[in-house]
């Protein structure tokens, strides 16, 4: 929540986070490094450049694995939202830790010819056309690729500048980013391991994100937001008993927006589903003082308005409504993102004892 | 000169326009576009890789922005069906990958000890 861009907004939970992420690094390493290098296929001697580059590697596979884990677990529990809180954070960390492994390989396996390292790692194998011996090096520096993208774009200031959808879809590289990992493995150290334990991680993990977001997605597909039914040029929400003092309806409208119906003490307002930072789900927050947070980062909105609370200047669109024959009504022409609209008193409202 | 060099030489110019673009947007053009941004210069080194890497996309919504095409609608409409499509995709793929990965590993013998095929220095 920014009035001016700063570098990081620093808060406590950020720090723990960070904090936690960096010690989680720290003993992965220590553990790969020192304790137990057979993991690594490290039985025999073998140089600190190869050491270090299979532990840095282990590291970031095993990172952005939990980071693909974290989206869909926290759409199917909630209990999960924390750890999406700083995701962005954990991911430019894993960056680095990428980019420390990919240093140590061209910094040893590329680095003793006459030719430039950077030509050497492009031309060294091109056997493409095989699948036993490809150049699983390609997909490294796809995926390379891919998470420098997203970790130079990771700062608020893209999310505005770019909208979130355009934001996003850029952000879905990752799901690329991390097949492209799979085939690097799969078809790099998988095929020279002999200890098993870390063939055993890299296939548990990869089929875990693989499971997570097949139910994930398939939990979406199955209880999905409804359509609302039109009326006269309006949409049909629900009836006001159907929602909780404190918390929302979620409808999609025919033209994909989604809309949010709050009822607030007895009033209703309508505002935008879709959060004006990452487009997270306002609809599945609870509005505490007429304002709603955002279950995914914690921005807040004003549900009458559809404004941050000064001195925070993010908006969001809101919707006139109006309850006919007992049932709420929305006219799905959004009114322009920050527009007041007078809440709906629901007659004869009286709050049920939880 | 051979594919990887005209790789790297495209790689080259694309971040050397990229830098140009990073100087030219960081310089003034982000002052006009985004209210949040005036006065505040220390976040803006942090911005730099991120133009570099994707600086037709920064200059498309630059000319959009500067030229009052923005549609404010299209910023609350998240494109879900799409990631469902990715989280379906992934999965399968993921599968298919380890699986050739697996097909085609091959077994030797280890705990060969090495042997000395020529003296030292021939």
């Amino acid at each position: 929540m920014s009035v001016k861009y700063t570098p990081v907004q620093w808060n406590l939970n950020k720090w723990v986070y960070d904090a936690v992420m960096l010690v989680g690094v720290v003993a992965f390493l220590w553990l790969f490094l020192f304790v137990s290098p057979e993991l690594l296929s490290h039985e025999f001697p073998i140089n600190p450049q190869v050491h270090n580059a299979r532990a840095f590697g282990a590291c970031a596979f095993v990172m952005l694995t939990v980071i693909l884990c974290i989206g869909p677990l926290a759409r199917i529990d909630e209990r999960f939202l924390p750890l999406l809180y700083n995701r962005r954070h954990f991911g430019v960390m894993t960056t680095f830790v990428a980019i420390t492994h990919a240093s140590y390989i061209l910094n040893w396996y590329f680095a003793f010819s006459k030719s430039d390292k950077f030509s050497a790692l492009l031309f060294a194998n091109t056997s493409y056309t095989q699948l036993a011996g490809f150049p699983f090096e390609a997909f490294g520096i796809f995926a390379l690729i891919c998470l420098a993208v997203l970790a130079a774009t990771s700062h608020d200031f893209w999310m505005k500048f770019l909208t979130p959808p355009v934001w996003k879809r850029l952000h879905s590289l990752i799901y690329f980013a991390y097949a492209a990992v799979v085939a690097h493995v799969s078809l790099g150290i998988l095929q020279d391991q002999q200890n098993h334990v870390f063939t055993v991680i890299f296939i548990g993990g990869a089929l875990a994100v693989a499971g997570l977001h097949a139910y994930a997605a398939w939990l979406d597909w199955r209880g999905g937001d409804e359509v609302g039914a039109e009326s006269n040029g309006w949409i049909e929400i629900c009836s006001p008993e159907d929602i909780k003092n404190g918390f929302a309806k979620i409808k999609l409208l025919p033209n994909g927006e989604r809309v949010a119906v709050f009822n607030q003490e007895g009033k209703l307002s309508a505002i935008s589903n879709a959060c004006a930072h990452q487009n997270g789900p306002l609809g599945e927050g609870r509005v505490i003082d007429c304002l709603v947070t955002c279950p995914w980062h914690g921005f807040q909105y004003d549900v009458t308005n559809g404004r941050s609370p000064a001195p925070f200047t993010e908006t969001v669109p809101t919707y006139n409504l109006r309850l006919t024959d007992g049932v709420i009504q929305v006219d799905p022409k959004a009114n322009p993102p920050g527009t007041f609209v007078e809440p709906v008193p629901i007659p004869g409202w009286q709050e049920v004892p939880a | 000169m051979d594919q990887a060099e005209l790789i790297l030489l495209f790689a080259k110019i694309w971040g050397g326009v990229g830098a140009l673009v990073a100087l030219a947007f960081l310089s003034f053009g982000i002052d006009r576009l985004d209210e949040d941004a005036k006065g505040a210069y220390v976040f803006r080194p942090l911005i730099v890789p991120g133009i570099l890497l994707i600086w037709p996309l920064v200059l498309w919504r630059w000319y959009i922005l500067a030229d009052g095409k923005d549609e404010w609608a299209k910023r609350y409409k998240p494109k879900r069906n799409s990631h469902n499509l990715f989280a379906l995709i992934m999965p399968v793929l993921i599968i298919g990958i380890i699986a050739a990965g697996l097909s085609v590993r091959q077994t030797w013998p280890v705990n060969l000890a090495p042997v000395q095929l020529t003296e030292p220095g021939q």
